[in-house]
């Protein structure tokens, strides 16, 4: 029981991790190469991956996909430990628009705009994303934002991160607290009325059933009883 | 349309989220009132000027500035969310 309190406990905090990291947004140092516009016919699987139409536009069945193809500094530890090496990776460039997740991004345009001038060059730059490239399913990481930066090297600081893992921690906490408040103040003498009700209720029965069993009790033989 | 989904079910999430905030917070300032009295008045078991102290504090909280400054939890994420739409969505 133990062991399996453990594996869900566990199982839950693998999942809400995963889903912050796909939802949080990340920074990778890359050079692009190209930007293109392809045709994409979703399948029921890799549907939740992409976001909806241009905030503009009406959702179609199939539409046109903005990608920035690009060379990637690679990391280890989510970021934190910069590498020589570089690998491709490519980012679609969609509108988040008003619904998940609240990036609340309408410029695609721009900001495909904005990356074709970064391609002309050579230079690197900082581009913001969100999401998983997932080769086998086509899935592919949003870019948000991309900006130049003089040297690779950059020292990026995840501000946005930074405070939303402050504010999780304050609101758990908080409601916690609002959890017990309303234990303490609501729940708990609710409960010492209603269990002082069933030990009245329980000592009654138990009376009345001694009545019935010593009644029956009386058709017995006696040795019996 | 998105966006009038978005200002409908947020106003409905905040308004949850605003209820629960005013409850505890009341209750937090009952559970202080109470102890206060128990303090003041050790040996009491006058239940009558009890309940009117606590009453009395409650009607002094309420007209206080802390349950105005809960209506924060609806000015708070709006003006973050505009924040996140300006800072997206500008070059």
């Amino acid at each position: 029981m133990l062991r399996l309190k453990i594996a869900f406990r566990v199982l839950v905090f693998v999942t809400f991790g995963l889903f912050l990291h796909y939802v949080l947004p990340q920074h990778d140092i890359v050079r692009i190469g190209s930007t293109e516009i392809i045709r994409t016919d979703f399948s029921g699987f890799n549907r939740i991956f992409y976001a909806q139409a241009d905030s503009g536009g009406v959702e179609q069945p199939t539409r046109d996909l903005r990608l920035i193809n690009t060379d990637k500094k690679k990391t280890f530890l989510l970021g934190f430990v910069a590498r020589d090496t570089t690998e491709v990776m490519v980012y679609r460039n969609e509108d988040t628009g008003w619904i998940w997740p609240p990036y609340f991004k309408f410029d695609s345009s721009d900001l495909q705009a904005e990356s074709s001038s970064v391609a002309r060059g050579d230079s690197w730059a900082v581009l913001t994303h969100y999401g998983w490239r997932v080769r086998w399913a086509s899935i592919y990481p949003n870019a948000i934002a991309v900006r130049i930066v003089d040297i690779p090297d950059v020292r990026i600081i995840p501000w946005f991160n930074i405070f939303f893992f402050v504010f999780l921690v304050v609101g758990i906490a908080f409601l916690r607290a609002m959890w017990m408040q309303f234990r303490e103040r609501a729940v708990d003498p609710l409960m010492d009325t209603a269990g002082h009700h069933y030990d009245e209720a329980s000592a009654g029965m138990a009376k009345r059933r001694g009545r019935v069993r010593r009644w029956l009790d009386t058709w017995r033989a006696k040795d019996k009883r | 349309m998105a966006f009038v989904r978005l200002v409908v079910f947020g106003f409905l999430a905040l308004s949850v989220i605003y209820l629960s905030v005013a409850v505890y917070s009341r209750s937090v300032r009952r559970e202080k009132l109470e102890k206060a009295w128990a303090e003041d008045n050790p040996a009491s078991t006058d239940m009558a000027a009890r309940d009117a102290f606590v009453a009395k504090g409650i009607v002094d909280y309420n007209a206080s500035y802390r349950p105005k400054l809960i209506a924060l939890v609806y000015v708070v994420p709006t003006v973050i969310v505009a924040g996140i739409v300006y800072i997206t969505n500008t070059n």
